[in-house]
């Protein structure tokens, strides 16, 4: 491996250029800064960079309202500035979440979290003001952004009404260090216009624009949201989708110590479990230490979980979306059942929220699984498992346990005791079904006369009595369905497995050896992709076979020496096979040692993960280069004189090579937005594995 | 036949060569000879069997010619239960034979003992005790007579067996049915793995043809009206699944394999039977671990899928696959450069030519 201890650490690199697309050339200097020096006070960022002690707040507002990343708090005496690598990393789901939350929730979801997106945490009560400002009545038709059809508001995102309460939400949220209190953002510094702000010279539009592209981008690669109307009819509406959100988890609400780094929230735990049960002295005995890293993770879960807490609202849901089932149930557009307190201020106004990003995670897994089901076992079960995950997903918040205990020594690992949330029936699946659902496609033709019992199957496997779906009544379509869930758990990914015979049949599913073999067939993928069949043999007979010398590996592959060779080198040199010379001899000499080839999945996980950023960092250079070689021309065809009239002022060879520009960044985007599903998939769904 | 039986005889040490057959008359040793060279290759003669051919006038005249053909190593005595025994060596053979050093000979011999199970050099230089360079330099030159030949092992992996030259590699030294000469059979395992690929899918997959259920009349109307919502985008507001439940061609003529509902699924016992009853393997059998050797082959080669401990079925992909995945599909995931790529300079995003080509732009000369 090429590791070069003078280039930036790969994900700083991605994350700064992310940094910069979204929020702007003044935020990513700071941040960079952190990138590259870690932990850093307000002084040292100052001597670090080249911007004076405003410019700097200035941008640590910004990236403190976005939660890119952590201070120390205002306990201590000075405060310290920490990357946090996960939500950077995070800027480039932007486009993705939305349209995640609007699969599940409808547009009107979609919008409030685009929004939520767009401008970091948010008071509730600002969020009314956005969608319902005092003073002017609704304005905004909808309608009016129809270039870009997406339901997406351009005109409110970068308008006033949200620029007026960022800059109010500034001054209430709660968690922004003392120091920096004396800044007051110009209204409209938050994302796009920082720099403009502060006179740093680079178009601003550059950067607005690529904001907008992360979102729309991803809009546009999707079905596309609905063209419905996305306005609230009410203020009880808007209510009502915060309130789901928050009740799936999606949106939490903002703590102080969210705002802790992993490293100070340890330390913050560790003194309180040594104050409270160790009264005041570090334990010093190995008992003793164990016990206080149990206490520690056991607050950190609590803490966690408090996070997740869904607060009480004083006013009632209406019972449409209270209704816990149906997450794929758009909600209604109904707002006339006023409840007494809809426009009036109420307690829950003033608390703050956020996306959840541990979620967005949860969903992507979702959705990839659904994907990997459809290409080995067809459409209608990879729909039937899209159900099955989506009510999981309810009660699932996160893909894995990442503060889990050593198990206890002596104790056997306890039965697993499965919650009845993270179970799912056929019977509860099958009553999701759209009525003209085809369910029974994709099965076995007497796998479907054994339930129906009705005709034969013909010997051409034709059925005698063909199967209306629309027809079919519960009970058969819950064992038609439970079919599917079978075909489901007897693959070899196990992508259900059963548990008891509520509901007909009812299953749980075992994620993390799922995500396991999700990894696998990433990397797998990628050897294919570049050494074809061979390789992706190579590496499996590794895989199950543990350290192999050249006669050995022969022997699984069945092939000879001569013909793998090649390959064993081949995938020695990208890093995704190990070799190991031991010696027999005390003279080390190659021809009396044994050689050994190993496949270790952590390391070629997090060889082909750093190679994915690194792909990713050269996508959006490429971007950058395509932007600035049409640059004079992208700056004339926004000139307010031309837009509108593209036709008039732009020549057909100037219209011509905006339209390829267009197709690039769209080809380019939709390739980093699928890199980043395979960052999801190696980084996201399971935690490190242990090797061999 | 039943395997011959080492002697316990070493073979005498003096010089064979000083009695040279006479050219001139046939000597009674070598009519012996061409009489039993008339019968078929590989035969074992019996001293009765000796004493009918009537070249030698009475017994100890025959012990005479045999121990003449023996010295001259025109033959090799044998035990076969419990009887004595003798087999015919070719007069090439026993003319290389003659002229082999004492050393060598007695490696000869031991190798010979073992047949074909063949015998590590190792083992062989402890039953003979010679020296390690005695014992290279003795098998090379037995090996470039085309006498002995050597084989891995594929037990041992790293072991060299010797065995004669005209033997065929015991199972236990070359490997089962796959190998050849010490190295798999490509050709064969292709077209037996294909047999059985086609045999597995047969067991556990069903092949539907596209109006297997045809239920209702096809409305055209409805059929049409979907379709536009759906190229509209305009959806259900109920039901909005972002997986399309994908309406199948109901044309009869096109097909597509679904698993079968509950099946047989194969072992590997119950295809080594079945292949074996297809009879072809020309005359070997197919052991269970042979074949669990191949279909664990098989299922690397992702053709088959292993679904239990020792169950195993076809493959099956709904869609076919021409995309991997985000990375690899970029021009960076398959660069031969990418290593050397970097923010800036000859070798970056700016001057890729490979980004280039991909999205037809011009990338910086440099
Ligand atoms: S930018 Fe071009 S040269 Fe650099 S790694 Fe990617 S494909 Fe290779």
């Amino acid at each position: 491996m090429s590791y070069n201890q003078r280039e930036t650490p790969i994900l700083a690199e991605l994350c700064t250029f992310l940094v910069e697309d979204v929020y702007g050339e003044l935020a990513a200097r700071v941040y960079s800064v952190l990138a590259r020096h870690g932990r850093q006070t307000l002084a040292a960022i100052a001597r670090a960079s080249y911007l004076n002690g405003r410019q700097i707040k200035y941008g640590l507002v910004i990236l403190l309202q976005q939660h890119v990343i952590f201070h120390s708090g205002n306990d201590a005496l000075v405060t310290y500035y920490e990357i946090d690598w996960q939500s950077s990393y995070a800027l480039v789901r932007l486009g993705k979440v939305a349209k995640l939350v609007d699969d599940r929730f409808g547009s009107k979801a979609a919008d409030v979290i685009s929004h939520l997106l767009t401008f970091g945490h948010t008071r509730i009560a600002d969020f009314k003001e956005a969608y319902f400002p005092a003073d002017v009545a609704s304005d905004d038709d909808s309608n009016d952004d129809i270039v870009n059809g997406t339901g997406l508001k351009r005109k409110r995102a970068n308008g006033t009404h949200v620029n007026e309460t960022s800059a109010k939400t500034n001054g209430i949220v709660n968690g922004v260090p003392s120091e920096l209190e004396d800044v007051k953002p110009d209204p409209s510094s938050l994302t796009n216009g920082a720099h403009a702000a502060n006179g740093i010279s680079k178009s601003a539009k550059t950067n607005g624009n690529a904001h907008e592209i992360y979102m729309d981008g991803a809009v546009d690669l999707g079905d596309g949201l609905e063209k419905e109307d996305t306005a609230f009819a009410s203020v009880d509406e808007l209510y009502d989708v915060l309130q789901l959100l928050i009740q799936r988890g999606w949106v939490r609400t903002v703590t102080e110590s969210q705002y802790l780094s992993p490293g100070d929230m340890h330390d913050k735990m560790q003194q309180e479990t040594i104050d409270q049960e160790f009264s005041g002295s570090a334990p010093t005995g190995t008992k003793d230490k164990e016990k206080m890293h149990r206490a520690i993770l056991q607050k950190k879960r609590h803490m966690r979980d408090q996070w997740l807490e869904v607060p009480r609202f004083s006013r009632k849901r209406s019972a449409e979306t209270a209704s816990q089932n149906g997450p794929n149930k758009r909600i209604k557009v109904n707002g006339v059942q006023h409840q007494p307190t809809a426009g009036a201020a109420l307690p829950e106004d003033d608390l703050v929220i956020r996306v959840n990003p541990e979620k967005i995670a949860v969903a992507m897994r979702t959705e990839q699984l659904v994907q990997l089901v459809e290409q080995r076992l067809g459409s209608v079960t990879a729909h039937i498992y899209q159900i099955m995950l989506r009510m999981l997903e309810n009660n699932t918040p996160r893909c894995y346990e990442n503060l889990s205990e050593p198990p206890v020594a002596g104790e056997a690992a306890n039965d697993i005791h499965l919650e009845p949330q993270l179970l799912v029936d056929a019977r509860a699946i099958a009553k999701k079904l759209p009525r003209d659902f085809d369910v029974c496609e994709g099965l076995d033709p007497n796998a479907v006369v054994s339930i129906t019992r009705r005709g034969h199957v013909r010997s051409s496997n034709v059925l005698s009595q063909p199967v209306d779906p629309n027809r079919i009544g519960m009970d058969h379509r819950t064992e038609l369905v439970d079919k599917h869930i079978r075909l489901l758990a007897e693959d070899p990914l196990h992508f259900a497995t059963w548990h008891s015979r509520a509901g007909f049949s009812q299953w749980h599913i075992e994620f993390d050896e799922i995500a396991k073999q999700l990894i696998q067939a990433e990397v797998e993928n990628t050897i294919f992709a570049r050494k074809g069949a061979l390789g992706v043999k190579l590496i499996r007979a590794l895989r199950k076979k543990g350290k192999l010398d050249e006669r050995a590996t022969c022997n699984a592959m069945m092939m000879s020496a001569n013909d793998i060779r090649g390959i064993v080198n081949d995938l020695t040199v990208q890093g995704f096979v190990q070799t190991q010379e031991i010696p027999k001899v005390e003279r080390r000499e190659a021809k009396h040692s044994l050689h050994l080839v190993w496949y270790d999945r952590q390391r070629a996980r997090e060889k082909l993960l750093h190679d994915t950023y690194k792909g990713m960092v050269r996508i959006l250079q490429r971007i950058a280069f395509e932007r600035e070689k049409i640059q004079p021309l992208l700056s004339k065809a926004e000139r307010s004189d031309v837009i509108g009239n593209e036709e008039k002022w732009l020549s057909k060879g100037e219209l011509d090579a905006l339209q390829k520009w267009k197709e690039v960044q769209e080809k380019l985007l939709l390739q980093l937005f699928r890199e980043d599903d395979l960052v999801a998939t190696l980084r996201d769904f399971h935690g490190p594995l242990i090797s061999v | 036949m039943a395997a011959p039986v080492a002697p316990s005889m070493v073979p005498k040490e003096e010089d064979a060569t000083a009695q040279g057959p006479s050219n001139e008359i046939v000597s009674p040793a070598d009519a012996l000879y061409d009489k039993c060279a008339q019968r078929s290759q590989g035969t074992v003669f019996f001293q009765r069997d000796l004493s009918n051919m009537q070249v030698a006038e009475t017994m100890a005249e025959l012990t005479v010619l045999l121990q003449e053909l023996c010295d001259r190593h025109l033959m090799k005595l044998m035990t076969l239960e419990g009887e004595p025994c003798w087999k015919l060596r070719s007069r090439s053979d026993a003319d290389k034979l003659r002229r082999l050093t004492p050393d060598e000979r007695l490696l000869y011999h031991h190798i010979d003992q073992v047949q074909a199970e063949g015998i590590w050099s190792k083992a062989l230089r402890a039953r003979t005790n010679v020296t390690q360079q005695v014992l290279t330099k003795c098998l090379k030159s037995l090996e470039s007579k085309d006498l002995v030949q050597s084989v891995m092992s594929v037990k041992f992996p790293n072991r060299k067996m010797y065995l004669l030259k005209h033997l065929k590699p015991s199972e236990d030294i070359a490997g089962g049915p796959w190998q050849s000469d010490g190295d798999f059979d490509t050709a064969l395992i292709d077209a037996i793995s294909s047999a059985i690929a086609q045999h597995i899918e047969n067991e556990t997959c069903i092949k539907v043809p596209g109006n297997w259920n045809d239920y209702g009349q096809h409305d055209m109307a409805a059929e049409i009206a979907h379709k536009k919502a759906q190229v509209q985008g305009v959806q259900d507001i109920e039901d909005a699944p972002a997986v399309k439940p994908y309406q199948p061609p109901r044309d009869p003529s096109t097909s597509k394999l679904v698993h079968k509902n509950s099946p047989q699924y194969p072992t590997a016992t119950s295809v080594a039977t079945w292949l074996n009853s297809k009879e072809v393997l020309r005359g070997k059998t197919c052991r269970e671990d042979d074949m669990e050797q191949l279909l664990e082959m098989m299922v690397l080669d992702g053709r088959l899928e292993k679904i239990s401990g020792t169950n195993y079925r076809t493959v099956l992909s709904a869609t076919d696959k021409t995309v991997y995945n985000g990375f690899v599909d970029a021009p960076c995931g398959n660069c031969p450069v990418f290593d050397l790529c970097s923010d800036e300079g000859e070798i970056s995003a700016r001057t890729c030519v490979y980004f280039g080509q991909w999205l037809e732009t011009q990338s910086e000369e440099v």
